[in-house]
Protein backbone atom coordinates (compact mmCIF):
# COMPACT_ATOMS: atom_id res chain seq x y z
CA UNK A 1 0.00 0.00 0.00
CA UNK A 2 1.31 3.33 -0.86
CA UNK A 3 1.48 6.20 1.29
CA UNK A 4 -0.99 8.25 -0.73
CA UNK A 5 -3.79 5.18 -0.31
CA UNK A 6 -2.71 5.02 3.71
CA UNK A 7 -3.90 9.07 3.81
CA UNK A 8 -6.99 8.28 1.76
CA UNK A 9 -8.03 6.02 4.40
CA UNK A 10 -6.75 7.66 7.18
CA UNK A 11 -8.73 10.72 5.37
CA UNK A 12 -11.60 9.19 5.57
CA UNK A 13 -11.31 7.25 9.05
CA UNK A 14 -10.87 9.96 11.20
CA UNK A 15 -12.94 12.30 9.53
CA UNK A 16 -15.85 9.85 9.94
CA UNK A 17 -14.56 9.55 13.71
CA UNK A 18 -14.43 13.37 14.01
CA UNK A 19 -17.82 13.96 12.21
CA UNK A 20 -15.47 16.36 10.00
CA UNK A 21 -16.47 17.03 6.34
CA UNK A 22 -13.69 15.04 4.47
CA UNK A 23 -13.28 17.71 1.85
CA UNK A 24 -12.03 19.99 4.51
CA UNK A 25 -9.45 17.85 6.29
CA UNK A 26 -5.86 18.56 5.23
CA UNK A 27 -3.22 15.95 5.60
CA UNK A 28 -0.98 18.59 7.47
CA UNK A 29 -3.52 19.88 10.25
CA UNK A 30 -2.40 18.97 13.64
CA UNK A 31 -4.91 16.95 15.63
CA UNK A 32 -4.98 18.58 18.15
CA UNK A 33 -6.21 21.94 15.84
CA UNK A 34 -8.63 18.94 14.55
CA UNK A 35 -10.37 19.32 18.30
CA UNK A 36 -8.89 15.17 18.59
CA UNK A 37 -8.52 14.11 22.01
CA UNK A 38 -7.63 10.83 23.93
CA UNK A 39 -11.28 9.30 23.50
CA UNK A 40 -10.81 10.39 19.58
CA UNK A 41 -7.45 9.41 19.47
CA UNK A 42 -8.25 5.61 20.58
CA UNK A 43 -11.02 5.58 18.16
CA UNK A 44 -8.44 6.45 15.89
CA UNK A 45 -6.25 3.59 16.99
CA UNK A 46 -9.11 1.03 16.89
CA UNK A 47 -9.77 2.28 13.15
CA UNK A 48 -6.14 1.68 12.50
CA UNK A 49 -5.98 -1.76 13.99
CA UNK A 50 -9.14 -2.51 11.97
CA UNK A 51 -7.55 -1.52 8.62
CA UNK A 52 -3.88 -2.01 8.52
CA UNK A 53 -3.86 -4.64 11.27
CA UNK A 54 -1.59 -2.62 13.47
CA UNK A 55 -1.82 -2.54 16.87
CA UNK A 56 -0.37 0.68 18.38
CA UNK A 57 -1.63 1.33 21.29
CA UNK A 58 1.33 -0.19 23.61
CA UNK A 59 3.86 1.60 21.31
CA UNK A 60 4.99 4.80 22.21
CA UNK A 61 2.59 7.42 20.51
CA UNK A 62 5.40 10.06 20.07
CA UNK A 63 3.96 13.89 18.52
CA UNK A 64 6.29 13.32 15.78
CA UNK A 65 5.05 10.22 14.38
CA UNK A 66 1.43 10.55 14.96
CA UNK A 67 0.77 14.71 15.06
CA UNK A 68 -0.97 14.67 11.63
CA UNK A 69 -2.35 12.60 9.33
CA UNK A 70 0.65 13.12 7.19
CA UNK A 71 3.31 11.98 9.49
CA UNK A 72 1.02 9.00 10.69
CA UNK A 73 0.56 7.45 6.96
CA UNK A 74 4.32 7.94 6.89
CA UNK A 75 4.63 5.78 10.53
CA UNK A 76 2.34 3.41 9.33
CA UNK A 77 3.94 2.77 5.95
CA UNK A 78 7.19 2.22 7.92
CA UNK A 79 5.23 -0.86 9.96
CA UNK A 80 3.38 -1.97 7.31
CA UNK B 1 -44.23 11.97 38.43
CA UNK B 2 -47.55 12.50 36.35
CA UNK B 3 -49.17 10.69 33.31
CA UNK B 4 -50.29 12.79 30.69
CA UNK B 5 -51.84 12.47 27.15
CA UNK B 6 -49.01 12.02 24.63
CA UNK B 7 -48.50 14.84 21.83
CA UNK B 8 -45.09 15.76 19.99
CA UNK B 9 -45.00 19.17 20.84
CA UNK B 10 -43.74 19.92 24.25
CA UNK B 11 -41.44 16.06 24.88
CA UNK B 12 -38.84 15.31 24.68
CA UNK B 13 -38.10 11.42 25.38
CA UNK B 14 -35.55 10.94 27.55
CA UNK B 15 -32.41 8.16 26.55
CA UNK B 16 -31.33 5.17 29.18
CA UNK B 17 -28.47 7.27 29.98
CA UNK B 18 -30.92 10.37 31.02
CA UNK B 19 -33.03 7.58 32.90
CA UNK B 20 -30.12 6.64 34.92
CA UNK B 21 -29.04 10.42 35.66
CA UNK B 22 -32.54 10.60 37.28
CA UNK B 23 -31.59 7.34 39.47
CA UNK B 24 -28.32 8.91 40.35
CA UNK B 25 -30.66 12.48 41.41
CA UNK B 26 -33.20 10.50 43.23
CA UNK B 27 -30.66 8.12 45.06
CA UNK B 28 -28.75 11.57 45.46
CA UNK B 29 -31.41 13.22 47.13
CA UNK B 30 -32.07 10.22 49.58
CA UNK B 31 -28.27 9.91 50.88
CA UNK B 32 -26.91 13.37 50.95
CA UNK B 33 -27.98 17.33 51.36
CA UNK B 34 -29.25 17.71 47.64
CA UNK B 35 -29.66 16.03 44.01
CA UNK B 36 -27.17 15.06 41.07
CA UNK B 37 -26.59 18.88 40.46
CA UNK B 38 -23.16 20.61 39.10
CA UNK B 39 -22.05 23.81 39.34
CA UNK B 40 -19.74 26.12 36.25
CA UNK B 41 -17.43 28.72 37.84
CA UNK B 42 -16.65 31.68 35.83
CA UNK B 43 -13.74 33.97 37.53
CA UNK B 44 -14.32 37.32 36.11
CA UNK B 45 -11.19 39.85 35.85
CA UNK B 46 -14.04 43.04 37.30
CA UNK B 47 -17.28 43.58 39.29
CA UNK B 48 -20.08 42.37 37.30
CA UNK B 49 -23.16 44.37 36.66
CA UNK B 50 -25.63 42.87 39.25
CA UNK B 51 -28.68 44.92 37.61
CA UNK B 52 -28.07 43.98 33.81
CA UNK B 53 -27.17 40.49 35.01
CA UNK B 54 -31.02 40.17 36.51
CA UNK B 55 -32.56 41.82 33.59
CA UNK B 56 -30.50 39.85 30.60
CA UNK B 57 -30.56 36.27 32.29
CA UNK B 58 -33.80 36.72 33.66
CA UNK B 59 -35.45 37.69 30.47
CA UNK B 60 -33.17 35.22 28.53
CA UNK B 61 -33.79 31.86 30.83
CA UNK B 62 -37.97 33.16 30.84
CA UNK B 63 -37.86 32.69 26.76
CA UNK B 64 -36.82 29.40 27.40
CA UNK B 65 -39.29 27.06 29.04
CA UNK B 66 -37.14 23.67 28.45
CA UNK B 67 -35.70 24.95 31.42
CA UNK B 68 -38.43 24.35 33.56
CA UNK B 69 -39.24 21.10 32.54
CA UNK B 70 -40.22 17.80 34.61
CA UNK B 71 -40.19 14.14 34.16
CA UNK B 72 -43.15 12.31 33.16
CA UNK B 73 -44.51 9.25 31.31
CA UNK B 74 -46.37 8.88 28.12
CA UNK B 75 -48.71 5.57 27.76
CA UNK B 76 -45.48 3.33 26.34
CA UNK B 77 -44.36 4.08 29.69
CA UNK B 78 -41.54 5.78 28.08
CA UNK B 79 -40.04 9.10 30.42
CA UNK B 80 -39.79 11.93 28.69
CA UNK B 81 -39.15 15.45 29.69
CA UNK B 82 -41.87 17.42 29.70
CA UNK B 83 -41.73 21.20 28.54
CA UNK B 84 -44.27 23.39 29.77
CA UNK B 85 -45.71 25.97 27.47
CA UNK B 86 -44.82 29.03 29.45
CA UNK B 87 -42.13 29.60 32.13
CA UNK B 88 -44.02 30.78 35.32
CA UNK B 89 -40.68 30.69 37.74
CA UNK B 90 -38.53 33.62 38.33
CA UNK B 91 -34.81 33.84 38.04
CA UNK B 92 -32.91 32.74 41.14
CA UNK B 93 -29.90 34.79 41.22
CA UNK B 94 -28.20 35.18 44.99
CA UNK B 95 -25.39 37.79 45.33
CA UNK B 96 -22.95 38.12 47.79
CA UNK B 97 -20.17 40.85 48.38
CA UNK B 98 -16.81 39.53 49.86
CA UNK B 99 -14.06 42.00 50.58
CA UNK B 100 -11.23 42.90 48.69
CA UNK B 101 -8.81 40.79 51.15
CA UNK B 102 -11.56 37.36 51.01
CA UNK B 103 -9.24 34.26 50.82
CA UNK B 104 -9.66 31.60 47.63
CA UNK B 105 -10.81 29.39 50.95
CA UNK B 106 -13.83 31.79 51.48
CA UNK B 107 -14.93 32.40 47.67
CA UNK B 108 -14.50 28.24 47.43
CA UNK B 109 -16.66 28.13 50.82
CA UNK B 110 -19.52 30.32 49.35
CA UNK B 111 -19.57 28.42 45.83
CA UNK B 112 -19.74 24.95 47.84
CA UNK B 113 -22.51 26.47 50.03
CA UNK B 114 -24.39 27.28 46.58
CA UNK B 115 -23.50 23.86 44.87
CA UNK B 116 -25.35 22.09 47.45
CA UNK B 117 -28.49 23.93 48.08
CA UNK B 118 -31.25 21.84 46.68
CA UNK B 119 -33.81 23.38 44.15
CA UNK B 120 -36.63 24.41 45.56
CA UNK B 121 -39.17 22.16 43.78
CA UNK B 122 -38.98 19.60 40.97
CA UNK B 123 -39.32 22.35 38.12
CA UNK B 124 -36.60 24.32 38.84
CA UNK B 125 -33.04 23.17 37.56
CA UNK B 126 -30.88 26.10 37.62
CA UNK B 127 -29.69 28.49 40.06
CA UNK B 128 -26.85 31.55 39.55
CA UNK B 129 -24.87 32.95 42.25
CA UNK B 130 -22.83 36.03 42.05
CA UNK B 131 -19.74 36.81 44.44
CA UNK B 132 -18.19 40.52 44.29
CA UNK B 133 -15.08 40.70 45.89
CA UNK B 134 -13.74 43.86 46.76
CA UNK B 135 -13.90 45.98 43.42
CA UNK B 136 -11.75 43.98 41.42
CA UNK B 137 -12.87 40.28 40.75
CA UNK B 138 -16.51 39.03 40.51
CA UNK B 139 -17.22 35.19 40.60
CA UNK B 140 -20.05 34.07 38.62
CA UNK B 141 -21.71 30.34 39.11
CA UNK B 142 -24.38 28.42 37.49
CA UNK B 143 -25.61 25.56 39.97
CA UNK B 144 -27.09 23.16 37.05
CA UNK B 145 -29.37 20.10 37.95
CA UNK B 146 -28.12 16.70 35.46
CA UNK B 147 -30.95 15.83 35.11
CA UNK B 148 -31.36 19.32 32.42
CA UNK B 149 -27.75 19.01 31.39
CA UNK B 150 -24.32 17.31 31.45
CA UNK B 151 -21.24 19.69 31.73
CA UNK B 152 -21.05 20.45 27.84
CA UNK B 153 -24.96 21.38 27.51
CA UNK B 154 -24.10 23.63 30.71
CA UNK B 155 -21.10 25.35 29.41
CA UNK B 156 -22.71 25.85 25.60
CA UNK B 157 -26.13 27.07 27.73
CA UNK B 158 -23.69 29.80 28.78
CA UNK B 159 -22.48 30.67 25.32
CA UNK B 160 -25.93 31.25 24.08
CA UNK B 161 -26.44 33.35 26.85
CA UNK B 162 -23.87 35.41 26.07
CA UNK B 163 -24.61 35.70 22.61
CA UNK B 164 -28.15 37.33 23.76
CA UNK B 165 -26.46 39.55 26.13
CA UNK B 166 -24.58 41.11 23.06
CA UNK B 167 -27.55 41.56 21.54
CA UNK B 168 -28.12 38.60 19.27
CA UNK B 169 -32.06 37.72 19.40
CA UNK B 170 -33.29 35.16 21.23
CA UNK B 171 -35.54 33.30 18.48
CA UNK B 172 -32.36 33.78 16.05
CA UNK B 173 -30.14 31.89 19.33
CA UNK B 174 -32.31 28.88 19.84
CA UNK B 175 -33.42 27.90 16.58
CA UNK B 176 -31.63 25.09 16.26
CA UNK B 177 -31.46 24.02 20.09
CA UNK B 178 -33.77 20.41 19.51
CA UNK B 179 -36.55 20.53 22.03
CA UNK B 180 -37.68 16.93 20.57
CA UNK B 181 -36.07 13.53 20.90
CA UNK B 182 -37.38 10.27 20.13
CA UNK B 183 -38.67 7.60 22.01
CA UNK B 184 -36.27 5.09 20.61
CA UNK B 185 -38.54 1.79 20.70
CA UNK B 186 -37.59 -0.28 18.31
CA UNK B 187 -34.08 -1.99 17.64
CA UNK B 188 -34.97 -4.39 20.77
CA UNK B 189 -32.60 -7.16 20.07
CA UNK B 190 -29.52 -4.84 19.50
CA UNK B 191 -30.40 -3.43 22.62
CA UNK B 192 -30.74 -6.86 24.51
CA UNK B 193 -27.25 -8.16 22.87
CA UNK B 194 -25.78 -4.69 24.33
CA UNK B 195 -27.37 -5.58 27.81
CA UNK B 196 -25.54 -9.09 27.84
CA UNK B 197 -21.88 -7.33 26.69
CA UNK B 198 -22.33 -4.48 29.18
CA UNK B 199 -23.86 -7.35 31.77
CA UNK B 200 -20.47 -9.62 31.24
CA UNK B 201 -18.48 -6.45 31.50
CA UNK B 202 -20.04 -5.38 34.56
CA UNK B 203 -19.00 -9.08 36.15
CA UNK B 204 -15.93 -8.87 35.21
CA UNK B 205 -15.13 -5.59 36.73
CA UNK B 206 -16.99 -6.69 39.99
CA UNK B 207 -14.95 -9.77 40.13
CA UNK B 208 -12.40 -9.53 42.91
CA UNK B 209 -14.46 -5.80 44.04
CA UNK B 210 -12.80 -3.19 44.17
CA UNK B 211 -12.25 -1.13 47.69
CA UNK B 212 -14.33 2.32 48.56
CA UNK B 213 -13.60 4.05 51.57
CA UNK B 214 -15.80 3.87 54.35
CA UNK B 215 -18.69 6.79 54.24
CA UNK B 216 -19.28 8.95 57.30
CA UNK B 217 -23.16 8.46 59.36
CA UNK B 218 -25.97 10.62 57.76
CA UNK B 219 -27.73 11.35 55.02
CA UNK B 220 -28.16 15.08 55.21
CA UNK B 221 -23.81 15.90 54.32
CA UNK B 222 -23.08 18.18 51.71
CA UNK B 223 -19.89 17.94 49.29
CA UNK B 224 -16.42 20.12 49.67
CA UNK B 225 -14.45 21.12 46.93
CA UNK B 226 -10.42 21.11 46.83
CA UNK B 227 -9.16 23.51 43.48
CA UNK B 228 -5.65 23.50 42.36
CA UNK B 229 -5.47 25.64 39.43
CA UNK B 230 -2.16 25.52 37.39
CA UNK B 231 -0.78 28.02 35.31
CA UNK B 232 0.25 28.22 31.65
CA UNK B 233 3.27 27.34 31.78
CA UNK B 234 2.86 24.90 34.55
CA UNK B 235 -0.08 23.23 32.13
CA UNK B 236 2.19 22.98 28.85
CA UNK B 237 5.12 21.02 30.94
CA UNK B 238 2.25 18.73 32.24
CA UNK B 239 0.86 17.83 28.85
CA UNK B 240 4.32 17.98 27.89
CA UNK B 241 4.84 15.18 30.21
CA UNK B 242 1.81 13.59 29.81
CA UNK B 243 2.80 12.97 25.82
CA UNK B 244 5.92 12.06 27.02
CA UNK B 245 4.58 9.55 29.53
CA UNK B 246 1.52 8.45 28.01
CA UNK B 247 1.74 9.32 24.51
CA UNK B 248 0.52 11.71 22.10
CA UNK B 249 -3.01 13.39 23.13
CA UNK B 250 -3.11 10.70 26.08
CA UNK B 251 -3.73 13.61 28.65
CA UNK B 252 -6.86 11.88 30.12
CA UNK B 253 -5.17 8.28 30.70
CA UNK B 254 -1.93 10.01 32.09
CA UNK B 255 -3.86 12.05 34.78
CA UNK B 256 -6.48 9.67 35.29
CA UNK B 257 -3.51 7.27 36.10
CA UNK B 258 -1.48 10.13 37.98
CA UNK B 259 -5.04 9.90 40.56
CA UNK B 260 -5.01 6.55 40.86
CA UNK B 261 -1.90 6.49 42.21
CA UNK B 262 -2.71 9.43 44.46
CA UNK B 263 -5.60 7.20 45.57
CA UNK B 264 -3.13 4.17 46.42
CA UNK B 265 -1.28 6.43 48.47
CA UNK B 266 -4.77 7.51 50.71
CA UNK B 267 -5.52 3.74 51.31
CA UNK B 268 -2.26 2.54 52.33
CA UNK B 269 -2.14 5.70 54.62
CA UNK B 270 -5.41 4.31 55.60
CA UNK B 271 -4.30 1.18 56.01
CA UNK B 272 -7.05 -0.17 54.25
CA UNK B 273 -6.02 -3.19 52.04
CA UNK B 274 -7.25 -3.22 48.74
CA UNK B 275 -7.27 -6.06 45.57
CA UNK B 276 -7.92 -3.07 43.05
CA UNK B 277 -9.35 0.44 42.12
CA UNK B 278 -12.23 0.94 40.05
CA UNK B 279 -13.04 4.12 38.38
CA UNK B 280 -15.97 5.16 35.57
CA UNK B 281 -14.85 7.86 33.40
CA UNK B 282 -17.84 10.45 31.80
CA UNK B 283 -17.17 10.48 28.10
CA UNK B 284 -19.17 13.03 25.44
CA UNK B 285 -21.17 11.35 23.25
CA UNK B 286 -22.07 14.08 21.18
CA UNK B 287 -20.59 13.83 17.51
CA UNK B 288 -20.45 16.80 16.44
CA UNK B 289 -18.03 20.20 17.35
CA UNK B 290 -21.51 22.20 17.70
CA UNK B 291 -23.77 21.28 20.67
CA UNK B 292 -26.07 23.38 19.96
CA UNK B 293 -28.49 20.60 18.63
CA UNK B 294 -27.64 18.74 22.00
CA UNK B 295 -27.37 21.17 24.37
CA UNK B 296 -30.46 19.59 26.36
CA UNK B 297 -30.58 16.52 28.27
CA UNK B 298 -27.38 14.21 28.45
CA UNK B 299 -25.10 12.97 25.85
CA UNK B 300 -22.54 11.40 28.00
CA UNK B 301 -21.56 7.41 28.50
CA UNK B 302 -18.84 5.82 30.24
CA UNK B 303 -15.57 4.01 30.00
CA UNK B 304 -14.60 1.60 33.49
CA UNK B 305 -10.98 1.53 34.70
CA UNK B 306 -9.60 -1.29 37.40
CA UNK B 307 -5.77 -1.11 38.50
CA UNK B 308 -4.90 -3.49 40.61
CA UNK B 309 -3.09 -2.27 43.93
CA UNK B 310 -0.08 -4.19 42.72
CA UNK B 311 -0.01 -1.77 39.64
CA UNK B 312 -0.63 1.06 41.09
CA UNK B 313 2.70 1.53 42.78
CA UNK B 314 4.38 1.92 39.40
CA UNK B 315 2.95 4.91 37.06
CA UNK B 316 4.02 3.25 34.07
CA UNK B 317 2.34 0.03 34.86
CA UNK B 318 -0.60 2.09 35.84
CA UNK B 319 -0.29 3.92 32.24
CA UNK B 320 -0.51 0.99 30.17
CA UNK B 321 -3.13 -1.27 31.91
CA UNK B 322 -5.39 1.99 31.63
CA UNK B 323 -4.48 2.37 27.65
CA UNK B 324 -5.17 -0.76 27.48
CA UNK B 325 -8.55 -0.79 28.96
CA UNK B 326 -9.45 2.26 27.04
CA UNK B 327 -8.29 0.49 23.68
CA UNK B 328 -10.43 -2.73 24.47
CA UNK B 329 -13.38 -1.24 25.30
CA UNK B 330 -13.52 1.19 22.52
CA UNK B 331 -12.91 -1.30 20.13
CA UNK B 332 -15.92 -3.55 21.73
CA UNK B 333 -18.36 -0.47 21.32
CA UNK B 334 -19.14 -0.26 25.48
CA UNK B 335 -19.92 3.20 25.60
CA UNK B 336 -22.57 2.50 22.46
CA UNK B 337 -23.75 -0.43 24.16
CA UNK B 338 -23.87 1.02 27.90
CA UNK B 339 -26.32 3.43 25.66
CA UNK B 340 -28.23 1.27 24.28
CA UNK B 341 -28.57 -1.38 26.86
CA UNK B 342 -29.63 1.38 29.39
CA UNK B 343 -32.65 2.09 27.21
CA UNK B 344 -34.21 -1.47 28.39
CA UNK B 345 -34.18 0.08 32.32
CA UNK B 346 -36.27 2.82 31.17
CA UNK B 347 -39.28 0.50 31.99
CA UNK B 348 -37.65 0.73 35.97
CA UNK B 349 -38.95 3.07 38.91
CA UNK B 350 -36.24 5.27 40.09
CA UNK B 351 -35.85 3.41 43.47
CA UNK B 352 -35.81 0.53 41.62
CA UNK B 353 -33.33 1.05 39.10
CA UNK B 354 -31.20 2.42 41.86
CA UNK B 355 -31.05 -0.84 43.60
CA UNK B 356 -30.13 -2.51 40.56
CA UNK B 357 -27.64 -0.16 39.52
CA UNK B 358 -25.52 -1.14 42.72
CA UNK B 359 -26.06 -4.53 42.59
CA UNK B 360 -23.19 -5.65 40.84
CA UNK B 361 -21.03 -4.41 42.75
CA UNK B 362 -22.65 -5.00 46.38
CA UNK B 363 -23.60 -1.76 47.13
CA UNK B 364 -20.60 -0.19 45.81
CA UNK B 365 -20.58 2.25 42.81
CA UNK B 366 -16.76 2.68 42.41
CA UNK B 367 -13.67 3.76 44.17
CA UNK B 368 -14.19 7.46 42.74
CA UNK B 369 -15.39 8.83 40.04
CA UNK B 370 -12.97 11.11 37.24
CA UNK B 371 -13.75 13.34 34.31
CA UNK B 372 -11.45 15.38 31.99
CA UNK B 373 -12.69 17.91 30.08
CA UNK B 374 -10.58 19.02 27.42
CA UNK B 375 -10.08 22.96 25.99
CA UNK B 376 -12.63 24.41 23.62
CA UNK B 377 -10.33 27.22 22.41
CA UNK B 378 -12.57 30.84 21.16
CA UNK B 379 -15.28 30.28 23.32
CA UNK B 380 -16.20 31.80 26.74
CA UNK B 381 -13.67 34.04 26.62
CA UNK B 382 -15.62 37.08 27.72
CA UNK B 383 -18.80 37.40 29.81
CA UNK B 384 -20.79 40.59 29.61
CA UNK B 385 -17.78 42.56 28.71
CA UNK B 386 -15.49 41.37 31.19
CA UNK B 387 -12.97 38.77 30.76
CA UNK B 388 -12.93 35.52 31.71
CA UNK B 389 -10.15 34.14 33.52
CA UNK B 390 -11.30 31.05 34.64
CA UNK B 391 -13.71 28.67 34.79
CA UNK B 392 -14.17 25.53 37.17
CA UNK B 393 -16.45 22.69 37.46
CA UNK B 394 -17.35 21.68 40.88
CA UNK B 395 -19.81 18.53 40.43
CA UNK B 396 -21.37 17.13 43.62
CA UNK B 397 -21.18 13.07 42.79
CA UNK B 398 -23.19 10.31 43.91
CA UNK B 399 -22.65 8.58 47.40
CA UNK B 400 -21.31 5.85 47.52
CA UNK B 401 -18.33 6.80 46.66
CA UNK B 402 -18.80 10.15 47.29
CA UNK B 403 -15.35 11.05 45.54
CA UNK B 404 -14.52 12.80 42.39
CA UNK B 405 -11.62 13.90 40.75
CA UNK B 406 -12.29 16.42 37.55
CA UNK B 407 -9.92 17.91 35.59
CA UNK B 408 -10.46 20.70 33.35
CA UNK B 409 -8.86 22.49 30.80
CA UNK B 410 -9.53 26.82 30.45
CA UNK B 411 -8.14 28.49 27.68
CA UNK B 412 -4.23 26.75 28.36
CA UNK B 413 -5.08 26.66 32.69
CA UNK B 414 -5.59 22.91 33.94
CA UNK B 415 -7.64 22.90 36.81
CA UNK B 416 -7.90 20.00 39.09
CA UNK B 417 -11.00 19.74 41.57
CA UNK B 418 -11.52 17.13 44.24
CA UNK B 419 -15.38 16.95 45.72
CA UNK B 420 -15.47 15.11 48.51
CA UNK B 421 -18.44 14.23 50.65
CA UNK B 422 -18.44 16.12 54.35
CA UNK B 423 -16.47 14.01 56.50
CA UNK B 424 -15.12 11.71 54.06
CA UNK B 425 -11.21 12.86 54.24
CA UNK B 426 -9.55 15.16 56.27
CA UNK B 427 -7.85 18.35 55.72
CA UNK B 428 -4.40 15.90 55.89
CA UNK B 429 -5.82 13.64 53.54
CA UNK B 430 -6.53 16.30 51.40
CA UNK B 431 -3.24 17.96 51.44
CA UNK B 432 -1.39 14.37 51.06
CA UNK B 433 -3.98 13.92 47.74
CA UNK B 434 -2.94 17.16 46.30
CA UNK B 435 0.85 17.25 46.89
CA UNK B 436 0.92 13.32 45.50
CA UNK B 437 -0.85 14.23 42.17
CA UNK B 438 1.33 17.81 41.90
CA UNK B 439 4.64 15.68 42.73
CA UNK B 440 3.42 12.96 40.04
CA UNK B 441 2.71 15.94 37.37
CA UNK B 442 6.17 17.74 38.24
CA UNK B 443 4.00 21.04 39.23
CA UNK B 444 5.11 23.15 42.25
CA UNK B 445 4.03 21.69 45.40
Amino acid sequence: MTKNEIEEKLTEGISAIMSIDRASMATDIPFKELGLDSLGFVEVLVFIEKTFKLNLVELDLTKKDFETINSLATFISKKL
Amino acid sequence: MGFVIPSSKNRMYLTGQDWVINTIDHMMKASTSAGNMSQIVLVLDSLLDEKLLRKRLGDFVKAFPALYGSISRDFSLAPYWRIPEETTDVLDLTVYTLEEDASDNDVLSLLGKAANRPFKNEDEHLAFHLIQKGKKESFFSITFDHPLFDARGAEAFLELFLEYSSGKEIAVILKGVSLTAPADLSDWMRKFYAGRNVNRKMLSLSRPLFKTLPLPAGNERGFNFHLVSFGIDETEKIYEKAYKEAGYLMEMPYLLSVVMQAVHELFKKRGIDADNYMAPVTIDMRTGDDIKEELLLNHVSYLFFKVTAEDAGDLKNVIRSVKLQMFEQVKAKLPKDLADASSLLRIASLSFLGKVLYLHFKGKAATFLFSYLGNRPGRLIKFMGLKIKNLIHTPRVPAPPGLGFFFNNYNGRLNFVISYLDGLLSDEEILMLTTTVKEKLEAPV
